[in-house]
């Protein structure tokens, strides 16, 4: 069920208890977690912190802790899934699921005792009412043999009459029992087809803490990151991203409202975090500008980098807005002052002239001390390279951690290991999605455009990971978007394979929504290749969280594959 | 050289840093009184026929010897109040029972002065507080909250804690508990402070 007062109902009942926190691996999930384990320590709320990576993690945890604790929080998982159904709990674990995993089980959202939904009831959640899902079996039956019953002490004469009635009443019943079930198959079909993203789960926590009165800048910080990464990942449209950053906003001039005026100004050391209606290019202040530039995304698509074309645009480009080659392939930091003061204003400017008219974005920045200023887009990425590194030796826990500490104000120099991996990975990412654009390795399968990574490929480590290979896929797309002439193929979905354990010999497939301007990130490849592997009984994994990622063997990657086109077209 | 098996026994002590006790030396100890009766006789023999004879040249080495003695001596005392020094700390570091190498490196006469001391100092904890009575050796500083957020360096299994209730300490796991129950883990290693 949801919960509608969440201090009440959620607050409150774990304020006394044990609580397992059992939390999911992406950013949202991980700055949720920072923000209640704050509030859990000024209550001294007792807790113990599992990360967990997929199903299989979630329901070892589960075990393992099901004797210990009563009271379960999933951070950014369980909802999409028949929960009770999976981890068969006792009857008295309750569990309080913040998951931004959208469509909610209709069971999760119909128990009322033991799953508690940390969840806005938000016009885009459709859930279908309970009547057209669920039905008591027994009542029609029941009445049925007692009218039976009844009429069978009747006199001979009129029985003829009257078993004629009731055999006729059962058919009619059992045709609409029939309809029923065929209406509730459709609606449920409608309903858990496409996979979404709701709220991110850092703001539910966040506005938690702010009932409480417990809110700090530190946990406002950590809300705008994990909304922040629900747009890095492409995870919510662009009208959410916006309307929640308004939120933020109102949220972020609460706190600094705190009169900064000349007697009594903060000192630099203190934590501020601004809004800022900055650029769209991925860690600019912490790279160079020219580098920046040529590994973002949205200008590397625009420009189209790839090409010799579009390496003179480029050049064209700077040399529009006057900025010196030099200048613009040092250390941002290192950039003459006079070319820094306005240049947003001029890349703008330049920007529009080349088509790209949305190179700023409203987004937030933190600074503290003289040296460390982030914008939110900043931390997202450096905390998934942690998150995600390929180092040997590190598990997946071990990286979770490491990513955890990362999000604290006190460990910087994790933060700039971060920053670095973050780096290297978007030049893997570009320098990938140039040679498949020029060599020409996507290929349209009909309802779907298809790639895969050969084994060979430079960095494709960096793609085992289920975020990282997202990542690239989003920018494979957006670039092939902008390369072909096919205008059928424009509107087509990705899919994406890339080896994940060469020794076990598996792959990890990733399947993404069409590109388009008013795209509503609906995606239903979760359920297709759920169907797929049924139909060819190939032997695969849906751990991920995510339905639309899973782990495939090599050898059945075609018949997979066949199955895929022949379901969708 | 005389008085070299005394300062040898301080030498021993001195090796050992960071407040840790080695073996006694039982025989170092036994060398040194022996060392020393032997001085002694000397010195009496000596003062004897001094006397006796009146033979002036004998005082210097009668001196002699009696330093070497009072240096045996101070050598002596030292290396025994040194340990007991030692064993001290450990109380306040490890509680009240000690592990056993250590015990083992403790002579009888030293054993039986820990046990007093312990004795000692619980009657004082206990007289404390209001007749209650207050651990002084938990906490060295006024500790700053009731619970501390601590992570497993490595799987350790389950752990109980003070109402029964039991935690599965797993690798990279973190955990919010009271501050008494993790401070042995965390002295073993086990757990690690988080402190963010």
């Amino acid at each position: 069920m949801f919960i509608t007062d969440i201090r009440k109902d959620f607050y409150e009942v774990v304020a006394n208890q044990r609580v397992a926190l059992l939390v999911a691996s992406d950013i949202d999930a991980l700055c949720a977690c920072k923000i209640l384990q704050v509030l859990f320590h000024c209550d001294q709320v007792q807790y113990t912190l599992v990360p967990v990576t997929g199903w299989q993690d979630l329901s070892t945890a589960f075990l393992e802790h099901k004797e210990q604790f009563r009271y379960f929080v999933l951070i950014n998982c369980g909802a999409n899934v028949d929960l009770l159904e999976m981890l068969q709990p006792d009857d008295d674990s309750v569990f309080f699921i913040c998951d931004t995993h959208r469509p909610v089980d209709v069971v999760n959202v119909y128990n009322d005792s033991q799953i508690k939904l940390l969840i806005k009831q938000d016009d885009d959640l459709g859930v279908p009412s309970y009547d057209d899902i669920f039905r008591d079996e027994d009542e029609g039956e029941g009445s049925d043999s007692g009218n039976e019953s009844e009429e069978g002490s009747e006199p001979s004469g009129k029985r003829r009459r009257f078993d004629e009635g009731a055999v006729e009443r059962r058919i009619e019943r059992r045709r609409a029992k029939r309809d029923w079930e065929a209406r509730r198959r459709e609606i449920l079909f409608d309903y858990e087809q496409y996979e979404y993203h709701g709220t991110s789960a850092s703001i539910m926590f966040f506005e938690l803490a702010w009932v409480l009165t417990k809110d700090t800048k530190d946990m406002l910080w950590w809300a705008v990151i994990g909304l922040t990464d629900q747009w890095v990942h492409d995870k919510i449209t662009h009208m959410k991203y916006v309307t929640d950053i308004a939120t933020m906003q109102r949220h972020v001039s609460r706190h600094n409202h705190r009169n900064e005026d000349e007697e009594n100004s903060l000192s630099i050391d203190c934590m501020r975090i601004s809004f800022e209606y900055d650029l769209r290019l991925t860690l600019y202040q912490h790279w160079s500008l020219y580098e920046s530039i040529c590994n973002s995304c949205y200008t590397s698509c625009n420009f189209k980098l790839w090409t010799l074309n579009g390496q003179k645009k480029l050049q064209e480009f700077l040399a529009d807005m006057g900025l010196p080659l030099k200048q613009v392939r040092q250390k941002f930091h290192s950039m003459d002052m006079s070319i820094k003061e306005n240049l947003r204003d001029v890349i703008e400017e330049s920007s529009n002239k080349y088509g790209m008219k949305d190179i700023r974005i409203q987004t937030f920045g933190v600074h503290f001390g003289f040296k460390n200023r982030f914008l939110a887009s900043d931390m997202v990425h450096a905390t998934t390279a942690l998150l995600e590194s390929t180092e040997k030796d590190e598990s997946a826990s071990d990286n979770f951690i490491k990513a955890l500490d990362s999000l604290s104000r006190s460990n910087l120099d994790r933060l700039h290991s971060g920053i670095d991996l973050a780096k290297k990975k978007l030049m893997a990412i570009q320098q990938t999605v140039a040679s498949c654009i020029c060599t020409n390795l996507i290929v349209s399968q009909g309802p779907f455009l298809y790639c895969y990574l050969m084994e060979g490929t430079p960095d494709v480590k960096l793609f085992s990971k289920p975020m990282a290979l997202t990542l690239l896929c989003k920018y494979l797309l957006k670039a092939f978007v902008q390369s072909t002439r096919n205008k059928r193929c424009k509107l087509l979905p990705l899919v994406m394979a890339a080896p994940k354990d060469v020794e076990k010999g598996s792959v990890i497939v990733v399947g993404i929504p069409p590109e388009s301007e008013t795209s509503d990130k609906k995606n239903f490849f979760g359920r297709a290749f759920e169907k797929a592997a049924e139909s060819t009984s190939s032997r695969t994994l849906h751990d991920n969280f995510d339905t639309s990622i899973i782990t495939l063997k090599t050898e059945d990657r075609s018949k997979f594959l066949d199955a895929l086109i022949t379901l969708l077209s | 050289m005389f008085c070299e098996k005394a300062v040898e026994l301080i030498r021993e002590l001195h090796r050992m840093t960071d407040g840790q006790l080695p073996a006694f030396n039982e025989d170092g100890l036994r060398q040194v009184l022996q060392e020393m009766e032997a001085l002694y006789e000397q010195n009496q023999a000596d003062v004897n026929e001094a006397k006796a004879e009146g033979r002036a040249e004998l005082i210097p080495s009668i001196k002699l010897r009696h330093c070497c003695l009072l240096r045996n001596q101070r050598c002596l005392t030292a290396y025994l109040y040194d340990r007991l020094l030692r064993m001290r700390a450990l109380r306040w570091e490890y509680g009240s029972v000690l592990p056993a190498n250590v015990r083992f490196h403790m002579c009888a006469e030293e054993v039986q002065w820990f046990s007093q001391y312990k004795k000692s100092l619980a009657s004082f904890m206990r007289s404390l507080g209001g007749g209650e009575g207050l651990d002084l050796t938990q906490d060295m500083k006024p500790p700053k909250s009731l619970y501390i957020e601590v992570r497993c360096l490595k799987d350790h299994g389950e752990f109980e804690i003070d109402d029964g209730t039991v935690i599965l300490l797993k690798k990279n796991s973190q955990h919010f508990l009271p501050r008494w129950k993790c401070e042995q883990l965390i002295r073993q290693g086990v757990l690690e402070h988080v402190v963010s």
